[in-house]
């Protein structure tokens, strides 16, 4: 597995061309071995250009925690290769997960201050993203001061806090989503799913986005793959940008379908 | 420069609104019916968002501060009051010789003599500084203690009972043998109650790490924290409420183990404690004596629960929503 950090890419807006952000090419994971052995991802190969959104679909089982995780370097494929060509990856859960006794802005400089960036600099960098996120004005509030949406985008602050380099304008950041608008109310993730597009565009970050909604994917991704279950592989690849037609029935037939497989 | 966010900032508007529905510029139907966002024009998911956000945050409605002081106040009071009308009533009905149950006056009486020959300050010194400098020995050995048990499987799996064990054990019982390997000595007071109170410390910090949220961790990790950073950054934060708990047992331990060892442990070298002045009062004969002396030990109890304590617990938990209450 290659880590090339902060490789320049020639375009970084949105699906520019150039080499790609994320290359899977045949990626396996095994669990345990012998007869317990679980293969949660089976010759997985996928291309993310850098600055594309692509939207992970799948049913419980399919391996999209294993697979974010392998990109995200927690854990190492057990088969084929993986290439990354940006900064470090960074990860927005289901939950925000921020950190109870920080306030939005230390959250947000938390990485930073992991990587030895300097006081004056993090901060200062904290309120760009704060307000990139409309949360101006609320670094000193404290997540349970916050609604859910609200610490949703300070987690999304904090996820560009720790993938972008202001300093750095060729490094191309990577976003892992794992269904961060999962526990949110409608009106709410509705809402926010405008902002993470509006945000994505701002920044030009590569986004890998694990959802169930077929709508949500529809909607955000520039791109969709559907992962078949247990074991994971590449079902499906929609090209949602240039589609001329509503996808959405065509890829809910095929979810469907590899979901019945395992009804027997 | 799309990491400019400056810039962007500025730009966003009219690209945003050029491209209704999101960058998928050639995004179809793509959200389907039933697609608000990305109709309108931009500032208008500004303004939603704003309102969303007004009214989502949560609201927090506090009593004024005379109110909240009298809720926590007067109970208190009250209950005092009626105890030592209680405890008159029983002194006037005579149930019981004087030399067994006194009067409330006569132990105020003894408790202001004591005061007034200035003698309760050293008293109070001695068991204070003595409880003090123990705990604070015991925080030393024992947070290293309890990050070991709580990330070291072998060292919990041989450790960790006799930590739990050691709790239960009333430190008292350490009293004999601590008089025996020490003599009468400070080193005795000393070793009581450390054993009093690490177990406690130790057991509150690796419950406080065994109850953090798995996801904390976790997110320490994707945002680069490894090791000893992970530890300052995300362990020790996370575990500061079940920590703090175990301090403040810590100290209850360490000065009841104190007063243990200087009741049953006196000697000239010890000096006068809460502990020897209760024991002299038992030695006199003299009931008011051991009641004034039980009264200062709870108070100086009371007082480092309320004054140490209590502040630093609320600070902390309401720093992170756990209590607004009290």
């Amino acid at each position: 597995m290659t880590v090339t950090i902060g490789q320049p890419t020639e375009r970084r807006t949105p699906a520019g061309p150039g080499p790609a952000a994320v290359r899977l090419a045949g990626v396996s994971k095994t669990f345990g071995t012998g007869a317990a052995a679980v293969t949660a991802l089976r010759d997985v190969s996928l291309d993310v250009r850098p600055g594309e959104f692509v939207c992970l679909l799948g049913a419980s089982g399919c391996g999209k925690s294993t697979l974010l995780n392998l990109v995200a370097g927690l854990d190492r494929p057990t088969g084929g290769e993986l290439t990354l060509n940006t900064t470090r990856p960074s990860f927005m859960f289901q939950e925000p997960a921020l950190l109870p006794w920080l306030d939005a802005g230390r959250n947000v400089e938390l990485p930073l201050r992991l990587n030895g960036v300097a006081r004056g600099a993090r901060r200062d960098r904290a309120r760009e993203l704060l307000e990139l996120v409309r949360l101006d004005g609320q670094a000193r509030k404290r997540p349970h001061e916050l609604s859910g949406g609200m610490r949703q985008r300070v987690a999304l602050a904090r996820a560009l806090a720790a993938t972008t380099q202001p300093g750095d304008p060729d490094a191309t950041g990577l976003l892992l989503m794992d269904e961060p608008f999962a526990a949110l109310d409608a009106i709410t993730r509705d809402v926010l799913q405008g902002e993470l597009l509006r945000v994505w565009q701002a920044t030009g970050t590569t986004v890998l986005f694990v959802t169930h909604d077929v709508r949500e994917a529809l909607r955000l991704a520039q791109r969709v793959v559907l992962l078949s279950s247990r074991p994971g592989t590449v079902a499906g690849e929609w090209d949602v940008e240039h589609s001329t037609t509503d996808l959405y029935d065509e890829i809910t037939a095929s979810l469907r379908e590899v979901i019945t497989r395992h009804a027997a | 420069m799309p990491h400019d966010l400056t810039k962007v900032g500025s730009a966003q508007t009219p690209a945003a609104s050029a491209q209704p529905g999101g960058p998928g510029s050639g995004q179809p139907a793509g959200a389907g019916p039933g697609h608000p966002a990305g109709a309108g024009p931009v500032d208008d998911s500004a303004a939603a968002l704003a309102g969303l956000d007004a009214l989502d945050t949560p609201t927090v409605q506090r009593a004024p501060r005379w109110r909240r002081a009298v809720a926590v106040g007067v109970p208190p009071l009250v209950a005092l009051a009626l105890f030592l009308a209680v405890w008159q009533g029983l002194w006037a009905a005579a149930f019981w010789p004087e030399f067994k149950l006194p009067a409330p006056v006569s132990v105020w009486h003894e408790f202001t003599v004591v005061v007034a020959n200035g003698e309760v300050w050293s008293i109070l010194w001695t068991s204070i500084s003595r409880a003090f400098l123990g705990f604070l020995i015991a925080l030393v050995i024992a947070t290293p203690l309890g990050l070991l048990v709580a990330k070291v499987a072998v060292v919990r799996a041989a450790v960790g009972p006799l930590l739990s064990g050691l709790q239960s054990l009333p430190s008292v019982a350490w009293v004999p043998a601590a008089v025996l390997w020490f003599g009468l000595t400070n080193s005795t007071i000393y070793f009581v109650v450390l054993l009093g109170s690490i177990p406690s410390i130790a057991n509150g910090l690796v419950a406080g790490i065994d109850q953090i949220p798995p996801i904390l961790p976790r997110v320490g990790q994707v945002l680069g924290a490894r090791g000893l950073t992970s530890a300052r950054h995300i362990l020790l934060p996370a575990a500061l409420p079940g920590y703090l708990a175990g301090c403040k047992q810590g100290w209850a331990f360490s000065w009841r183990s104190l007063m243990a060892a200087e009741i049953i442990a006196a000697g000239p070298l010890l000096g006068i404690g809460l502990g020897a002045y209760l024991e002299q009062g038992s030695s006199f004969n003299n009931i008011s004596m051991v009641i004034a002396a039980i009264f200062l030990i709870l108070i100086v109890g009371i007082g480092v629960e309320l004054l140490v304590f209590r502040p630093v617990e609320r600070r902390v938990l309401r720093a992170r929503g756990l209590s607004g209450t009290h």
